[in-house]
């Protein structure tokens, strides 16, 4: 829908948009975000030739814009900006209408819009389509902004910062709105923010700016999960996966209460144990008290006759991590691996304890409502 | 009181006749010419810095001067009283024009142009329509000035409230020079109302604010 083929722009001596080649998919909501002078808004507003690129093509819809007429091309594409721009001296109707008039639609067809577009955020047309901009509030003033782009059913919408004067509240509200409509009409919206929360909660895709080059661009999922630079990590804050809780390691899902044996310990012997403890696993160990794998009652049970010690009995590639590493790593194995537990050694390769999904519930029940359960 | 009129009614009816042709027709040529010099003046504002100063002590000028060097010129015809009060009436509009116009937010020129209107478009069903307020405030200085102005054209013959105003100076009637001025400022006052009134009929309410 709308292609960047090693765009370039620099004002003198800086260089605002470095060979940039991107491109955004039909129907797609699409977020340019980044550190104010990063290029964000100058992409944008390259694609309604608000500015001109110095080197370069852009396409949208497969059309090198460059050779469309920019008024043309300006009036087929919405525009929504910060300052929401509604023009003063003209109604809440006139204001929507702004572009259906200059492509000289008909009265009628015009005062339909006008009906359709109150009635998509619920604002009653007897009540405002006849109030001046400067007797909305400002929530109200950016909704009819966005209706203004869509009026004419423009297949692209261009929205730089539409939110940024808002506050926390209607913004939000906003957000869902713009985002409802856009899938609702099948929109193709390009939208400009510094705010990671507003692209978290928008973009189908993020692509991150900064100095003119983009850093990364992908799902708001895939970002969160793979910041491709310290700078996105730190655009997203604490927004990681694990953001509500405090910051937790191995050693706070473990189980110390483990039952182990020697290597060379016989089959009975471990029979005995497992029986007397009411377990049906050991944690096996060297003499020198450091892991070497697990045992488990139903191998015993399988093979247990044929040998006299445990030591061919021993699983070795029973899932371990170590005691200090970040919880997330380990229960991710405990939760997607083939294993029931995971064994938590210490660094000397000592064993430490396990984790299970009892003791990692138990532990992440603490860590949310305190230790009062 | 009845004997006076009597005696200057025709006068005084034949003098606010002239007087007001003079203040119509020299504010009507004035305000093409300034709004159509302003509209140019904010293409290029660095004219501007030039031009405006330029014509702000041009105004300096006594009037009474002015139309005096452009009566050795043209004579004793309407045309000399038309251009010169034409003159000092186009400078208020053309100011007030130019920073009504270049003080129209960019926000919504960029708006404007991101819909897709053309620079015609932008400027007259955005920027003009802004600047209106601020054009109308100088119509009305314009309007307002000239009525006063257009006394100096008895100063070279060419009748109007002056003569009446001048008559009585010189053979010391104060009722003639009532019958000169009070009419004047009468008709000061309502020029202005009207102006009000087409202010009130042009500007959206959200525009208007208060004051001028």
């Amino acid at each position: 829908m709308i292609r960047f083929e090693n765009v370039s722009k620099s004002y003198g001596d800086s260089l605002i948009l470095n060979n940039l080649s991107f491109e955004i998919q039909k129907g797609e909501f699409a977020v340019l975000i980044g550190p104010s002078g990063c290029g964000k808004t100058t992409s944008l507003k390259t694609i309604n030739r608000l500015i001109e690129p110095n080197q370069g093509k852009i396409y949208v819809d497969g059309k090198d814009i460059s050779e469309t007429d920019r008024i043309e091309l300006r009036r087929s594409i919405g525009y929504v900006i910060q300052q929401i721009g509604l023009f003063p001296n003209m109604t809440v109707e006139q204001n929507i209408c702004v572009v259906p008039k200059l492509l000289k639609y008909s009265k009628e067809e015009m005062s339909k819009i006008v009906h359709e577009m109150l009635e998509l955020v619920n604002m009653p047309y007897e009540d405002y389509a006849h109030k001046y901009p400067s007797e909305l509030s400002g929530g109200q003033q950016q909704r009819i902004g966005v209706l203004r782009a869509l009026a004419a059913s423009p297949p692209i919408v261009l929205m730089d910062e539409p939110f940024g004067a808002l506050d926390p509240m209607t913004r939000t509200i906003l957000q869902d709105e713009v985002r409802n409509l856009q899938k609702k009409l099948g929109k193709t919206i390009v939208f400009v923010t510094h705010d990671m929360d507003e692209a978290l909660n928008m973009a189908d895709k993020i692509i991150f700016m900064d100095q003119g080059n983009i850093l990364q661009m992908a799902t708001p999922d895939e970002m969160l999960e793979n910041p491709a630079d310290e700078l996105i990590a730190s655009f997203m804050g604490k927004r990681g996966k694990d953001s509500e809780l405090p910051s937790l390691s191995a050693a706070d899902f473990l189980r110390a209460d483990v039952r182990t044996t020697y290597i060379n310990s016989g089959v009975r012997e471990s029979i005995d144990k497992m029986a007397r403890r009411r377990v049906d696993t050991l944690i096996v160990k060297n003499q020198d008290e450091t892991y070497v794998g697990t045992l488990s009652i139903s191998k015993i049970k399988k093979e247990g006759k044929d040998h006299k010690t445990i030591e061919p009995l021993v699983n070795l590639n029973n899932s371990t991590c170590y005691i200090d590493e970040d919880a997330p790593v380990c229960l991710d194995r405990l939760l997607h691996g083939d294993d029931s537990y995971i064994v938590v050694l210490n660094r000397d390769n000592t064993i430490a304890g396990m984790i299970t999904k009892t003791s990692m519930a138990k532990a992440l029940a603490d860590a949310v409502w305190g230790d009062s359960l | 009181m009845s004997n006076f009129l009597s005696l200057y009614a025709d006068r005084m009816i034949k003098a606010i006749g002239t007087h007001f042709l003079y203040v119509i027709a020299s504010v009507s040529i004035a305000f093409v010419v300034a709004v159509f010099l302003g509209i140019l003046l904010s293409r290029k504002p660095s004219w501007a810095t030039v031009v405006i100063p330029l014509l702000s002590v041009f105004q300096t000028i006594p009037g009474i001067v002015f139309i005096g060097v452009l009566f050795l010129y043209l004579g004793m015809v309407p045309a000399t009283v038309l251009i010169a009060l034409s003159i000092y009436a186009i400078f208020p509009i053309l100011k007030n024009t130019y920073v009504g116009i270049i003080e129209v937010p960019t926000q919504y020129k960029e708006a404007a142009k991101g819909c897709g209107m053309s620079p015609i478009q932008v400027l007259c069903r955005v920027e003009l329509p802004l600047a209106l307020p601020s054009i109308i405030g100088g119509l009305r200085i314009s309007t307002v000035y000239t009525v006063s102005w257009a006394v100096l054209a008895a100063m070279i013959g060419l009748g109007g409230l002056g003569e009446l105003i001048y008559a009585g100076v010189s053979s010391n009637n104060n009722a003639l020079i009532f019958a000169g001025a009070i009419p004047a400022a009468i008709m000061a006052i309502l020029f202005s109302a009207v102006i009000d009134l087409v202010r009130k009929k042009l500007i959206p309410k959200p525009l208007r604010g208060d004051g001028k």
